[in-house]
């Protein structure tokens, strides 16, 4: 069958295990339903379809799930990601103070062009605050990427930060496309065959 | 991690495929309208990108039928759509391997298995009929 897509681009989700990259809440709330096979055995990754500026976007997201300490992530899991957001929870200050290990460990194993974003988690908590909005913005601006709050629970943001990441991956691999031909790096553009308007998706789970 | 499906799992690979026509595919056995998840209703296949296709794969249950039931108790299922390709999939999750096996999520609610992978197959991802919705 023809491709239907226009773009297809690799993100990682990294942060400490609880900051939310997945929410567990909804997944468990219907007892109806067999939760326990899919979290004994765990996900592995998602696909996701966007509609960017007309351009049919798939992307292929993957949670570091069970392997959160920044210390076992190297190079292989890194290969092929052209975008990660670091995920911290603005309830835990630790977290929050990782996500400079995790730039560190970034700029050690990933590909030096890779986009980054840095996302505040589960600001629909804000009476057990730890990590002011200014802080997380503040650490954005020091290694001059973009910063979002976000609450994957509550629906806000979560949908916008993928849209400003893929536009982020987007321009720079337009930017390439146009200054050399055939085009490099790990993006692949295909032709286009439609466009399709979408209603809001990830209800709660940020992966 | 606990991966007891063994037994289970020879079965998938006993596939046996035949012509007739799945509820909600058209002439030409593709989906006529939007497959979406069940329970939330996500997009997981836009119209004309799977085809049906009768084929005896075991599942464990999507839905908890009786409070004695283990986690990998299932169903042998027949009425598949299937793709060639995982970018097909508008939204959809994987599972992690077990057994050479990757269960097919929703990708908002995680609700599943609604189909599987076998990765020694790199060209069929089948959602079963039964546990999703058309449009």
């Amino acid at each position: 069958m023809a491709k239907t897509y226009d773009y297809l681009f690799k993100l990682l989700l990294i942060g400490d295990s609880g900051v939310g990259k997945t929410c567990v809440l909804f997944r468990f709330s219907e007892d109806a339903f067999n939760a326990t096979f899919i979290s004994t055995i765990g996900i592995d990754f998602k696909i996701r379809t966007i509609d960017l500026d007309g351009k049919k976007i798939k992307l292929q997201i993957w949670d570091t799930a069970g392997q959160e300490r920044f210390r076992t992530i190297t190079t292989a899991y890194y290969r092929g990601a052209m975008g990660i957001m670091l995920v911290y929870d603005i309830t835990n200050e630790k977290s929050f103070d990782n996500i400079r290990n995790w730039i560190r460990n970034i700029e050690e194993h990933a590909s030096r062009d890779v986009e980054k974003m840095i996302l505040g988690n589960k600001c629909d908590m804000n009476e057990k605050r730890q990590v002011s909005k200014e802080k997380g913005e503040q650490l954005a601006i020091e290694h001059g990427i973009k910063f979002m709050e976000t609450s994957a629970k509550a629906s806000i943001n979560v949908e916008e930060s993928f849209f400003t990441l893929a536009r982020d991956i987007k321009a720079k691999m337009d930017r390439r496309m146009d200054a050399t031909s055939p085009p490099k790096g790990g993006g692949q553009k295909l032709p286009t065959n439609q466009s399709q308007s979408k209603k809001s998706w990830w209800k709660c789970t940020i992966l | 991690m606990v991966t007891p499906f063994t037994s289970r799992q020879t079965k998938t690979n006993v596939g046996r495929m035949s012509q007739d026509s799945g509820a909600g595919a058209g002439d030409n056995q593709c989906n006529k309208t939007k497959i979406l998840c069940e329970r939330c209703s996500s997009v997981i296949l836009l119209p004309n990108k799977a085809t049906y296709v009768k084929k005896e794969i075991f599942l464990p249950h999507m839905k908890k039928k009786s409070e004695s039931q283990a986690p990998e108790d299932g169903e042998t299922l027949e009425d598949f759509w299937v793709v060639d390709d995982m970018f097909t999939f508008e939204n959809v999750g994987f599972s992690n391997t077990v057994n050479g096996i990757k269960y097919l999520i929703c990708a908002d609610c995680e609700i599943g298995p609604v189909g599987f992978h076998d990765t020694s197959d790199l060209k069929a991802f089948y959602i079963a009929q039964s546990r999703v919705k058309l449009d």
